[in-house]
């Protein structure tokens, strides 16, 4: 029986998995850089422990700390949000070792998910669609180029090892693919210390549809239904809505029942996402596994009426799942805007600062998930979202109006926030007619 | 707005807990660093090298691993594993504690002995375990070392001993004190046989190690920041009733003080023993030179097409700029090689020589700066390379003490030559220096008798030498790295019995009358080519600096094959009655 939860990590996810563990009882111990000392999920858990220095390296992801604090405060799991050690295998595995309870799956899927190819030839052979490409890792352009002619072009050169957009290149021709592959290569050594590459057929115009799954330790998984983050600048997502208007009924069932297919295949234990490319032919093809919370979660949360960082608290006790598929019904449609401090007429610059007065909408069907306040600074040590405004009506029209009512709403001084930029978006008669793509932004900056 | 304490919390009253098992941390997975106080996970640790990766401090490896580190996977051949427990003084309880050592650990005894190879190299290696007694040198650490040796002689293999140790096994007296003598006699045998021992210290090396086998090596490797001394530091503080400064017997200190070659870091080691191995393998040098020719051969072709053409033009404008520079005067040459920007001794080492790796220290004092010296690969045979270094910036050449060499930078020379004859690798000497320093600690240590010993040693050594003054030959500094078997000097280089500033103030009193000495002294090239005290002159572009230097290296390479290609075919005695009479007709 878990008693006692230490969050692994800061801002709003931090603030939202201690409020998770408050309904149900549990205990919280939050765990802070001395740049965190202020934050919200210091003040707000039953105890805080300092974990050290700002830069992440020595705090957030400092799994030796991190088990100290955890040893030390007496609780018996760790939840470890998303981003920093969130999808680490290493530390999912010393979890395992300590008898803590890891919220999420096991480090040995996480392992398997978090090394693309592997996750690529799990989900071939569990017969889910995957895009073409190479099925053996690639180290030189030479041998690429070969793979590229026949998986056919444009094709997108990505590190095994890599996420964020790192590492990865886009070759239109034969002529592109040696320079982007070393490019892309180069990149990947320098993040994630590695030089392994794969080569995929480039899917075009594709929307990102992600499906959310949930698995218990006892075999049982269930999806809930899609996301559409199609909205993303640099592979950074920044608007999610669910259902998609792109998926039919039939659609949403086919997509819906390879993602259970994936997660069977993975041996997936607790919640999980699926991420696919849908192209407009209605093709899809797996892309990925987040083997943790999204942070886009809160869009399923609302048409789901699922709470699913509390259904990660209970799968991580050993509890059975309390729905079965057919008991997952999708109503109304939701929506999320990531605010973030950045400046958009400089490129998005990260705005760190104070925040000195502020203002944040309410009302129904509208949330925020946020961890700032006003007096409170924003670090340049971390990400800088600073909240995710969410919506919820009855359909998409209606709550792109509440979205676009909301975003007028919010103030926050002191920093510069892509507010503006959002609602503009929320303004586009594209998005506003569902015309969206992954190339969305980039065809707005351009 | 500041929300300390503010919050509600969550209630915990009436809280019954029904856990059935607490987290709790498996014996042995989390470690503290005895460096930096930091948690470490120590699985992390042992699969790797043994560094903290929070400080990046090094753990004392065992020497299984150790051997793991360096060697060819599935190479290494244990010898004399089991030994019979001695016990020379009948001490107590050294029995009970040994037997006990050998069950908690992996070991026999103290040194873990065998063959392995690196790189296709076979070698013998000797790797001592801290975890056994400290790695003391008992009888069976002393005896396992030197059968070790012994067939390493027997077998013509190289020596590599990882040396960790707190000194002799005062449990077993006198006879752990005879190991010394016995490991260093074998050592001699096994150097006389003309084979390569590398010694490696690793933290720490004290004691009767220190004075044994570990300080003999040809060449001494040491891991960072190891202790290494013969007294151990502890012992000198209450002798000596003072505090000692930070740092002291380190292994930096013992490379600033002459002592060891080089600092290797752990992920390098075996890379660098593979290089020094390859450097000393002879028949490989033969293949490799065999190779080379080859390559060069297809390289050439080339060369000659544009003959017809590029060539003659080429020929043309530097013929032009020749003119030019032949009309310099003396003085205008000794301003030339004094100039900032001219190639200095390392720029040579870089365009000349593959992979240069540089030894440090003359073994007595210091590591001198201002003479740098090493093995590199020249056409695909190892060749020693010293040069009087100069920098390019005030503080390069503080460092270097702007080219001027104490007596300990000359008897490190000294010791690279002697290497070199050894191993029967050519020397190639560069020459820059304005002269041997002049000052109190120079003389302290005996500046003149230094200069004397090479002058005296390189008379006489084996294998074919070369100097070749790049930029200043400042009199006996200069002579010092130059009693060669020929003598080269590049075009405006210069080369004399004093600067003639100095002339000019000895003769006149005046040292501003420096361009007229430079006239009348014949330090030129020509001058010195014309008197027979050189043999060649290296032709040099106009306003030569270090991007002009694809030419000159291009002829220095070719006339350094012919080189070597004529004196090397000459027998020693040859060789050296030669060199004699070089000398001898001036």
């Amino acid at each position: 029986m878990i008693e006692k939860i230490l969050i692994a990590n800061r801002g709003e996810i931090a603030v939202r998995i201690i409020r998770a563990c408050r309904e149900m009882g549990i205990e919280t111990v939050a765990v802070y850089s001395e740049a965190d000392k202020e934050a919200l999920h210091t003040q707000l858990a039953d105890e805080a422990i300092c974990i050290g220095p700002a830069p992440s390296s020595e705090s957030y992801l400092n799994m030796e700390r991190i088990i100290s604090a955890t040893l030390i405060s007496g609780a018996d799991a760790i939840h470890p949000g998303f981003g920093f050690l969130s999808e680490n295998s290493k530390f999912a595995e010393l979890c395992e070792q300590c008898n803590i309870t890891f919220i999420g799956p096991s480090s040995e899927v996480i392992r398997k998910m978090g090394n693309k190819s592997e996750a690529r030839n799990t989900m071939i052979a569990a017969g889910v669609p995957v895009t073409p490409g190479s099925t053996e890792p690639i180290y030189d352009a030479a041998d690429g180029v070969e793979t590229a002619a026949q998986i056919g072009y444009p094709v997108i050169i990505k590190a095994a090892l890599g996420g964020g957009g790192k590492g990865m290149r886009v070759a239109e021709t034969p002529e592109e693919f040696e320079s982007s592959f070393n490019t892309a290569q180069k990149e990947a050594q320098m993040a994630f210390g590695d030089n392994t590459m794969y080569i995929e057929h480039y899917v075009q115009h594709p929307r990102h549809i992600e499906f959310q799954i949930l698995a218990d330790q006892y075999g049982n998984v269930v999806h809930l239904g899609e996301r559409d983050c199609s909205i993303q600048r640099n592979h950074q997502k920044m608007i999610e809505e669910s259902p998609s208007i792109a998926l039919s009924d039939e659609l949403r069932r086919r997509m819906g029942e390879a993602a259970v297919r994936a997660a069977k295949a993975a041996g997936y234990t607790n919640a999980g996402t699926i991420e696919f490319l849908l192209e407009n032919n209605n093709n899809f093809y797996f892309m990925e596994m987040n083997t943790r919370i999204q942070v886009e979660h809160p869009v399923t949360e609302w048409v789901t009426g699922i709470d699913l960082v509390k259904e990660q608290i209970r799968i991580a006790d050993g509890q059975k799942l309390g729905v079965t598929q057919d008991q997952i019904q999708i109503k109304g449609h939701a929506i999320e805007c990531r605010i973030n401090a950045e400046n958009p007429a400089k490129n998005f610059r990260p705005s760190p600062g104070t925040i000195t007065d502020m203002y944040l909408p309410g009302g129904k069907g509208v949330r925020i998930d946020s961890a700032i306040y006003s007096g409170y600074t924003v670090t340049p040590y971390y990400d800088s979202m600073l909240a995710k405004l969410i919506v919820y009506a009855a359909n998409r029209k209606e709550a792109i109006r509440k979205m676009q009512s909301a975003l007028g709403e919010v103030i926050i001084e002191g920093i510069d926030t892509n507010v503006d930029y959002q609602y503009e978006i929320l303004n586009n008669p594209d998005f506003i007619a569902g015309n969206i793509d992954v190339g969305f932004i980039e065809n707005l900056n351009s | 707005m500041i929300l300390k304490d503010m919050f509600k919390k969550t209630n915990r009253e009436n809280r019954v807990s029904n856990r059935e098992s607490r987290p709790e941390v498996p014996d042995g997975l989390l470690r503290k660093c005895n460096k930096c106080g930091g948690t470490i996970i120590a699985d992390d640790v042992k699969k790797g090298l043994y560094i903290c990766p929070l400080c990046h401090g090094y753990f004392r490896v065992p020497a299984y691993r150790r051997i793991e580190m360096i060697a060819d996977e599935g190479s290494f051949e244990e010898w004399d594993r089991e030994m019979e427990f001695q016990n020379p003084l009948a001490f107590r309880g050294y029995e009970e504690k040994v037997k006990k050592l050998r069950e908690t650990t992996d070991l026999n005894e103290a040194v873990v002995t065998g063959k392995i190879s690196i790189g296709g190299t076979e070698t013998v290696v000797a790797v001592c375990d801290g975890r056994f007694l400290m790695a003391s040198m008992g009888e069976i650490v002393g005896e396992k070392i030197t059968r070790a040796v012994e067939r390493a002689t027997e077998e013509k293999l190289p020596v590599i001993i990882f040396a960790c140790s707190g000194g002799a096994r005062m449990q077993e007296g006198m006879v752990s004190l005879m190991q010394m003598a016995k490991t260093s006699a074998a050592l001699k045998r096994h150097s006389d046989a003309g084979l390569l021992y590398i010694s490696v210290l690793t933290d720490p090396t004290t004691g009767g190690v220190t004075a044994s086998f570990a300080m003999l090596g040809d060449i001494i490797l040491a891991e960072p920041k190891a202790l290494i001394g013969f007294a151990g530091p502890r012992v000198i503080e209450q002798t000596i009733g003072e505090k000692l400064p930070k740092g002291f017997q380190r292994s930096e200190f013992l490379l600033e003080h002459g002592f060891i070659d080089r600092i290797v870091e752990r992920e390098e080691m075996r890379d660098v023993l593979n290089q020094i191995l390859k450097m000393h393998r002879k028949a490989a040098a033969g293949n490799a030179e065999e190779k080379w020719h080859l390559e060069s051969a297809a390289e050439e072709q080339p060369d000659k097409d544009r003959k017809t053409g590029t060539e003659s033009v080429s020929h043309g404008q530097e013929n032009s700029s020749r003119a030019a520079v032949s009309s310099l005067k003396a003085w205008d040459r000794v301003q030339i090689s004094r100039k900032k920007d001219r190639p200095v001794g390392e720029d040579y080492i870089q365009a000349l020589f593959d992979d240069f790796m540089e030894f440090h220290g003359d073994r007595y004092y210091k590591d001198d700066r201002a003479i740098v010296g090493g093995i590199g690969w020249f056409h695909g045979e190892p060749v020693t390379v010293i040069a009087q270094a100069k920098g390019k910036t005030t503080k390069e050449n503080i460092s270097h003490n702007f080219g001027m060499p104490s007596p300990d930078g000359y008897r490190k020379a000294l010791r690279l030559m002697k290497q070199a004859e050894k191993f029967g690798r050519p020397i190639i000497c560069f020459v820059d220096t304005p002269g041997a320093f002049c000052g109190l600690e120079a003389e302290e240590r005996g500046q003149g008798e230094a200069i004397a010993r090479n002058l005296y040693e390189m008379s006489s050594i084996q294998v074919p030498i070369l100097s070749i003054v790049i930029g200043e030959g400042g009199s006996g500094g200069a002579l010092a790295m130059a009693v060669a078997d020929e003598v080269w000097m590049l075009e405006n280089a210069v080369y004399s019995i004093l600067s003639p500033e100095g002339f000019a103030s000895i003769l006149w009193k005046d040292s501003k009358r420096a361009d007229e000495a430079a006239e009348i002294m014949k330090l030129t090239a020509e001058d010195l080519k014309n008197m027979g005290i050189i043999e060649k002159i290296i032709r040099e572009p106009s306003d030569f600096t270090c991007d002009k230097m694809v030419k000159v290296c291009s002829r220095l390479e070719k006339r350094i094959s012919a080189f070597l290609e004529k004196y090397e075919a000459l027998d020693a005695s040859e060789l050296v009655s030669r060199r004699y009479d070089r000398f001898r007709r001036m």
